[in-house]
């Protein structure tokens, strides 16, 4: 017997092969299988963990999905500030070739000289932005160019089309989208919603293949509207503009409400800033200059004087109270009027803006009671609004109150507010006693107000502010075509270190229309005014009454003044 | 038996395939419904971008200027504005027509200085060049 394997029948094929080969094949491979099966468990059952991880790592990828941040809209539904997406650039320097033809296109398209770009690049060796939310148009030119080691990603930037006649109410949000200002800082956490996530497995060329696991999908912020009417806004802070450059002012505000709702319908300063293009902003323009400045108010406050005279049952609107030469003179203090009105009634002194006998009046109260009605109607308290830095003003206890500081306090010195504060005040007059809320979030019906002073009084001081904008009034020039209005001027001297400046003024007109049922609460401040007069009743009244003009044929307000027609066009007799 | 066992492989074979197939088929959707989602996100944003636009372009900054220079426009008053109200309890606008005839109640015309010259109306064609 031969121990060899035989391949065929045929004897020619046969080979001298021994067993003991073909046997060490078979071993040969039942090793290998043996070891493959070996490492097969290996990976799947005893480093399963390792290598699933490693898996994840390579292939599965946690993308953030983003939200939209809620848009700010008016009282319409218009939009004030929105997300768009925007492209931010950024290199890897180590990538980019240096002397690229490109690069002083590539420059211009960023917006910046070629040698800041260089510079740039030198920053850091792997990353570094080249800017931030590129609008696509740019983001595609920018790409077009094909510079290598440049790479882009998606944001979202803020677009304020409003611009600067909005700007501090808004407000604006910074590159990673968080409110820094206005309503984008205020209501913040409703604008931004919550981002999402999904989990998902990505090819070998970072192609998105399969979700790993269920997405949670992004909540957006929602939507604000606001009070704002941005028609109203823009004619309130364009007249105010117009006033603040004629009469070279520092800056100027205007506040206007609604006064049977309480709803801001316009708050505006000047100067602004445009909010789309925020470099070099100073405090002074992006100060909310309404809310947060505080100062004296000075004669806007005696309305508030005389109700209160009124109420405790010290005078009636046709008392006739002495205010002499017009001085009057306490202690080391000699309080003035800006001329000599004799014996006049309390109507008549409010009409001329008396001192001596608003002085007179306050003698005849207590400190406590005028500290209570200021406090009643919000002076020295914050005001209940949701913005960020909105002053409370100065309002000191009656207990240190000294008679001259009483005195000065019953027109409108030793006591501050802001211009906001003010235009509050004077809702208690347009809704008959009552203070209103005020919100700037867009509301339907009536405000209840906080009963102040009592009906009739306050119709009696409105009839007082109704006058003083009439004829031979203060505020002759407050007046409108059309609307009766009632205000009151003021105008106060800056506070200069311990004392008063002499040259340094602050005018304010805060008013009503239509005087007998007012619709409209508007407050008008511009600070230190130097050309063409510095009186309230001839810097800030014409705003107020330009502003109210326009913003009663908004709301749709029936003139209830004769107007004469104005019509001055001729016939003109056509050819044909 | 064998022939059992036959058309048990052809079913086991077919759906293999089909498995291949099928998840293939899940792959090229998924992706499609990727590329699709993804346009609508494009498009949105676009629609957003677009609506800014219009919005810029229509701010009341904007539409004053060109209608004070291009178009030789003024602000309204109330001097040369005509006030209507409509009948009491006609309920809207929209049952204004039927309710009868409006109020006018102050404007340029209805002075008696005023010459009572009819007046085109607003739509009417040829009035503008």
């Amino acid at each position: 017997m031969k121990r060899a394997i035989a391949y065929g029948s045929s004897p020619l094929l046969t080979s001298a092969t021994p067993v003991w080969r073909s046997r060490l094949i078979v071993a040969g491979f039942a090793l290998v299988f043996l070891g493959l099966g070996a490492r097969a468990a290996y990976v799947q059952v005893f480093g399963n963990e390792f290598f699933q991880r490693q898996g994840e790592i390579r292939f599965e990828r946690t993308l953030e999905l983003p939200p939209n941040r809620g848009r700010v809209l008016d009282r319409n539904g218009l939009i004030l500030a929105t997300s768009v997406v925007a492209q931010s650039v950024w290199a890897i320097p180590e990538n980019i070739d240096r002397q690229h033809p490109q690069m002083p296109e590539l420059a211009r398209l960023l917006d910046m000289p070629p040698a800041e770009l260089q510079r740039r690049l030198d920053r850091h060796p792997t990353f570094v932005w080249l800017r931030r939310q590129l609008d696509e148009q740019r983001a595609a030119q920018v790409r077009a160019l094909g510079i290598e080691g440049i790479h882009f990603r998606k944001e979202y930037r803020r677009q304020y089309p409003e611009g600067e006649a909005l700007a501090h109410v808004v407000g604006f949000t910074n590159v990673e989208d968080v409110g820094q200002e206005g309503v984008e800082l205020a209501f913040n956490a409703q604008l931004s919603g919550q981002a999402g996530s999904r989990r998902v497995l990505r090819d070998r060329f970072g192609r998105v293949v399969e979700d790993v696991r269920e997405v949670i999908p992004p909540v957006d912020g929602r939507d604000v509207q606001l009070s704002i009417d941005s028609r109203i806004q823009f004619f309130a802070f364009q007249r105010l503009r117009e006033a603040v450059q004629q009469h070279r002012a520092r800056g100027g505000s205007i506040v206007v409400l609604d006064a049977r709702t309480g709803e801001i319908l316009a708050l505006a300063n000047y100067p602004s800033f445009n909010p789309n293009q925020r470099r070099n902003l100073s405090g002074e323009q992006v100060r909310n200059r309404a809310l947060t400045d505080t100062f004296e108010p000075g004669s806007t406050v005696k309305p508030i004087v005389a109700a209160l005279a009124l109420e405790r049952g010290l005078v009636r609107p046709e008392t006739l109270i002495e205010t002499g030469d017009g001085r009057l003179t306490m202690g080391r203090f000699t309080i003035r009027d800006i001329r000599a009105l004799g014996t006049v009634t309390l109507n008549e002194a409010m009409k001329a803006s008396s001192n001596v006998a608003m002085v007179k009046l306050a003698q005849q109260m207590q400190a406590r009671e005028m500290w209570e009605a200021y406090t009643r109607i919000g002076f020295g308290q914050r005001p209940q609004l949701p913005f960020p830095g909105a002053a409370s003003g100065r309002l000191r206890p009656y207990e240190s109150w000294r008679p001259i500081e009483q005195a000065t306090m019953s027109y409108g010195y030793g006591l501050s507010t802001s211009l906001f504060q003010l235009a509050q005040a004077y809702t208690v007059f347009a809704r008959d006693g009552k203070l209103l809320p005020v919100t700037l979030l867009k509301s339907q019906q009536p405000a209840q107000g906080v009963p102040v002073f009592s009906p009739q009084h306050a119709q009696a001081v409105r009839h007082m502010l109704a006058l003083s904008a009439g004829p031979g009034g203060t505020a002759q020039r407050a007046q409108t075509v059309g609307f009766s209005v009632g205000g009151k001027t003021g105008t106060s001297r800056v506070q200069e270190g311990t004392g008063y400046a002499e040259n340094r003024h602050r005018s304010f007109f805060v008013g009503l229309a239509p005087a007998e049922q007012p619709r409209v609460v508007v407050a008008v401040m511009i600070d230190e005014p130097t050309e063409g007069g510095f009186f309230g009743g001839v810097v800030a009244a014409p705003v107020f009454s330009a502003t109210v003009q326009q913003t009663l044929r908004v709301l749709g307000v029936v003139p209830d003044v004769g107007v004469r027609p104005h019509i001055v066009a001729d016939l003109v007799q056509e050819p044909g | 038996m064998t022939r059992l066992n036959l058309v048990l492989l052809g079913v086991l074979l077919a759906s293999a395939l089909s498995l291949v197939h099928q998840q293939y088929e899940a792959r090229r959707l998924f992706v499609a419904l990727e590329r699709a989602n993804a346009a609508s996100d494009r498009l949105a944003s676009e629609h957003e971008q677009l609506q800014v636009q219009k919005r810029t372009l229509a701010a009341p900054a904007r539409v004053q200027q060109l209608a004070s220079a291009r178009l030789q426009m003024r602000p309204i008053h109330p001097g040369i504005t005509e006030v209507l109200a409509l009948p009491t309890g006609s309920g809207g606008p929209a049952g204004a027509e039927a309710a009868g005839p409006v109020q006018r109640l102050q404007g340029p015309v209805a002075a008696p200085a005023a010459p009572a010259a009819p007046r085109p109306a607003l739509d009417s064609p040829g009035v503008r060049p």
